[in-house]
C-alpha cells in the first residue's frame, strides 16, 4: 500500500516537471515581446533592452527556466505586469471563488447523478429510467452560457431570489455567500451531471448483474442493503474517477460561467492574463491549476485504493 | 415424511418462447440429500433457482405449485418470499469467485443475513461465523474474517460460502455444482463436509451436478435431467443398479473407472443437448438415443415401477 502510494507520488512529480517545461516553452515561443507590451509602442529600443535585462529575458532559456522553477517551488511566481501584484496573491484571492462554485456544483451534480443513476438502474426501463436518460442528454446538450443567462433573467431579475452577479465571501455573510454561488453552481452542475449519471447508471447495471447480487438476494437482505451495500459498492470506482476529473476540470475552467455571473474567479484571471499577454501571471496560473489537478487525481486514486483494495495487489504485480 | 420442497409441473420459457424446462415435478423430503444430475444446459440450475425465487427476470415460468420449506411461494409477496428463503435456505454457488463481494471483507458480508433475519448484533454474528468457519475446516477462522475474498484460494472461498450458507441454521441447502471450480482433493473434502452437515444437523441438501460418480455416493435419491425434463428419478441405489432410461445407462457407462487401459479413450455420448424444440411431442433424447424407435418421435410413455422409480421412455 505504501509502495503504491510512493509510486503514485513519484509519477505525479514527473508529470508536474514535464508540465512545467512545456508551459515554459509554449509561453516562450508565443509571439509578442512582453517588454514591448509593457512599455507600449512609444518605447525606444534602448528602453526595451534595459527592461529585458532587468526581467532576465536576455539570459538563455534554460537559465530563465531554472530560476523560474526555483521561484515557483517557493510559491513565488513573480509579479503580474498588469496588476502590479504578486501572482501568488492574485491566485489566492481568486481561488476561494472558483473552489466554492466548483465544489458546490460537484455536490449538486453528484447528488443528482447518484439518485437518478441508482434509481434508473434498479428500475430499468421504467418511467424514472426514461426520465433520467432524457435529462442527462438535455444536461449535456444545453450550453452553459445560455442556461446561465436564462437563470440570470428568470431567478435573478424576475423572481429576485438570487443576486445576478458578484461574489460575497463566506467570511462576510454566509447566507449571502451561498446565494451568490448558487446560480453559477447549478449552471455548472447541469453541464456535469449528465456524464456522471451515465457512468453511475452503467456501472450500477454491471454491478447488479454480478454474482454477488444473486447471493445478496438469496440471503434475503433488505433492498437498501442489496443495492447500497452490495451493488453501489461494486459500482463506485468509475464514478469516483469521473467526479475527480470533473472537479479538476471545473477548478481550471469555469471561465464562461464566471464571466456570465461576473465572479472574480480563476477562470476570469486566466482570461485577463491571456487577453493582456501577462505571461508571468499566465505561467503561474497554468502551473498552479495543473498542480491542483494532479493533486486531485492523486487524492482520487488513493480513495479508490480504499474502496477497491485489490488495486494494491495488482500494482505489486501479484 | 415431510416434504421440504415440492414442485409440480414447472415450465420455464425464455423471451423468444423457447422452452427451457418442460413440465418438471419433483419433491424433496426432510433430511435427505437429493441429487439433480444432467449435462450442461439440461435445466438443473433453473429448476433449483425456481425453488429460491432466483429465476432471471427475462424468463417466464408457469407452475402449478412450488413449495419451499412446506409453503407455497407462488402466490407470496416479494417480501414474504425474501423472508422465508433468506431465513431458511442456504445457497452454495457454482463459481466461487464473485459470489462473495470482492470489495467487502468476509466479516462484513458473512453475517449480514443472520443479523437481518435473526435480529442479532454484529458481535454475535461474528462469533457464529467464526464457529462455522472452524467447522468447515479453517484453523484460524478469526483471521479469515479479516480477509477480502480475493485473498483466499478457490477452495477456501467455497468453504466460506458453505459457512455463510449455514449461518441461519437453514432447513435446506441448495448446492449448485459446488465442486466444479475446485481441484479433486478439495472436492472430496467439500463433499464430505456436506455429508457431515446433512447427518449432524439434519439439513436437506439439493446437490446439483453433472458428475454422476459424485452424486452416486452421497445422495439418497436422484433425478436425471435431460433437455429440460426429468427423464428418470428414484432412490440412488435403484437408479444406479437398475437404470431404465437409455440416457441414464449411458451416463453410468461413461463414468471413468480405474481399470481403464492405457491410451483408452474416455467414452462419451455423441451429440449435444438440444437447445430448441424441447416442447415438441415425442422423446427429447431420441436424437442421441442408441435405442431410438419410430414411435419415439410420436410419443413417450411415463413409467412408475416399484420404489417410486420413475422413468420416461417407450422401452420397458
Amino acid at each position: 500500500m505504501l509502495n503504491y502510494l510512493i509510486n503514485r507520488i513519484k509519477g505525479a512529480v514527473i508529470v508536474l516537471f514535464l508540465v512545467s517545461i512545456i508551459t515554459f516553452m509554449v509561453l516562450m515561443i508565443l509571439p509578442g515581446d512582453p517588454a514591448q507590451l509593457i512599455l507600449g509602442t512609444e518605447a525606444t529600443p534602448d528602453m526595451v533592452k534595459d527592461l529585458h535585462v532587468s526581467m532576465g529575458l536576455d539570459k538563455p532559456y534554460y537559465m530563465q527556466y531554472g530560476s523560474w522553477l526555483i521561484d515557483f517551488l517557493r510559491f513565488d511566481m513573480g509579479e503580474s505586469y498588469l496588476y502590479g501584484e504578486s501572482v501568488s496573491l492574485l491566485i489566492l484571492n481568486c481561488l476561494p471563488v472558483t473552489l466554492s462554485i466548483a465544489l458546490f456544483s460537484m455536490i449538486i451534480a453528484t447528488l443528482v447523478a447518484f439518485i437518478f443513476g441508482v434509481l434508473s438502474s434498479v428500475k430499468k426501463d421504467s418511467f424514472i429510467d426514461y426520465f433520467s436518460r432524457s435529462i442527462m442528454q438535455l444536461g449535456t446538450a444545453i450550453p452553459s452560457f445560455w442556461i446561465g443567462m436564462v437563470f440570470v433573467v428568470f431567478f435573478g431579475l424576475r423572481l429576485k431570489w438570487f443576486p445576478i452577479s458578484g461574489y460575497v465571501p463566506a467570511s462576510e455573510n454566509f447566507i449571502k455567500f451561498l446565494k451568490s454561488i448558487t446560480l453559477p453552481s447549478v449552471v455548472l452542475a447541469i453541464g456535469e451531471f449528465g456524464l456522471l449519471l451515465r457512468i453511475v447508471r452503467s456501472s450500477m447495471q454491471e454491478s447488479i448483474s454480478q454474482d454477488y447480487m444473486e447471493m445478496a438476494r438469496v440471503k434475503g437482505l433488505s433492498l437498501i442493503s442489496i443495492y447500497f451495500k452490495y451493488a453501489l459498492r461494486g459500482a463506485m470506482v468509475a464514478p469516483l474517477t469521473i467526479i475527480g476529473m470533473q472537479f479538476a476540470k471545473l477548478v481550471g475552467g469555469t471561465t464562461v460561467v464566471e464571466t456570465v455571473f461576473a465572479l472574480p474567479g480563476l477562470g476570469r484571471l486566466v482570461l485577463t492574463a491571456v487577453e493582456h499577454r501577462d505571461i508571468v501571471l499566465l505561467q503561474g496560473l497554468v502551473m498552479f491549476i495543473t498542480t491542483f489537478v494532479i493533486l486531485i487525481t492523486l487524492v482520487v486514486d488513493i480513495l479508490i485504493m480504499f474502496i477497491n483494495p485489490r488495486i494494491k495487489t495488482f500494482e505489486r504485480g501479484e | 415424511m415431510d416434504k421440504i420442497v415440492n414442485i409440480k409441473n414447472l415450465t420455464i420459457n425464455d423471451n423468444k418462447n423457447n422452452i427451457l424446462v418442460n413440465g418438471v415435478s419433483l419433491s424433496i423430503e426432510k433430511g435427505e440429500i437429493f441429487g439433480l444430475v444432467g449435462e450442461s444446459g439440461s435445466g438443473k440450475t433453473l429448476t433449483a433457482k425456481s425453488i429460491i425465487n432466483l429465476l432471471p427476470e427475462n424468463l417466464d415460468y408457469k407452475v402449478d405449485l412450488i413449495e419451499t420449506i412446506g409453503k407455497n411461494i407462488v402466490d407470496m409477496t416479494k417480501n414474504e418470499k425474501r423472508e422465508l428463503i433468506g431465513k431458511n435456505v442456504g445457497f452454495i454457488p457454482q463459481n466461487t469467485i464473485f459470489f462473495l463481494h470482492p470489495m467487502i471483507k468476509i466479516k462484513n458480508q458473512i453475517g449480514d443475513g443472520y443479523i437481518y433475519h435473526m435480529n442479532k448484533s454484529k458481535k454475535e454474528a461474528l462469533e457464529k461465523a467464526s464457529m462455522l468457519l472452524s467447522k468447515v475446516g479453517f484453523e484460524n477462522p478469526d483471521d479469515i474474517l479479516k480477509y477480502y475474498p480475493w485473498q483466499l484460494s478457490g477452495g477456501m472461498r467455497q468453504r466460506v460460502n458453505i459457512a455463510m450458507a449455514l449461518m441461519n441454521d437453514p432447513q435446506l441447502i441448495i448446492a449448485d455444482e459446488p465442486t466444479t471450480a475446485l481441484d479433486s482433493t478439495i472436492q472430496r473434502q467439500v463433499i464430505d463436509l456436506f455429508k457431515t452437515i446433512n447427518e449432524e444437523l439434519g439439513i436437506s441438501i439439493i446437490l446439483i451436478s453433472h458428475d454422476l460418480a459424485l452424486v452416486k455416493h452421497y445422495s439418497n435419491r436422484i433425478a436425471v435431467m435431460y433437455a429440460g425434463q426429468i427423464v428418470e428419478s428414484g432412490f440412488s441405489d435403484d437408479v444406479f443398479q437398475n437404470p431404465k432410461h437409455p440416457y441414464t445407462q449411458l451416463l453410468i457407462k461413461i463414468i471413468p473407472t480405474f481399470n481403464m487401459k492405457k491410451n483408452e479413450r474416455l467414452s462419451e455420448i455423441p451429440g449435444f443437448v438440444q437447445e430448441t424444440g424441447r416442447g415438441n411431442k415425442g422423446c427429447v433424447f431420441r436424437f442421441r438415443c442408441p435405442k431410438a424407435m419410430d414411435i419415439c418421435s410420436e410419443k413417450v410413455i411415463e413409467n412408475n415401477i416399484e420404489n417410486n422409480h420413475y422413468y420416461k421412455c417407450n422401452l420397458s
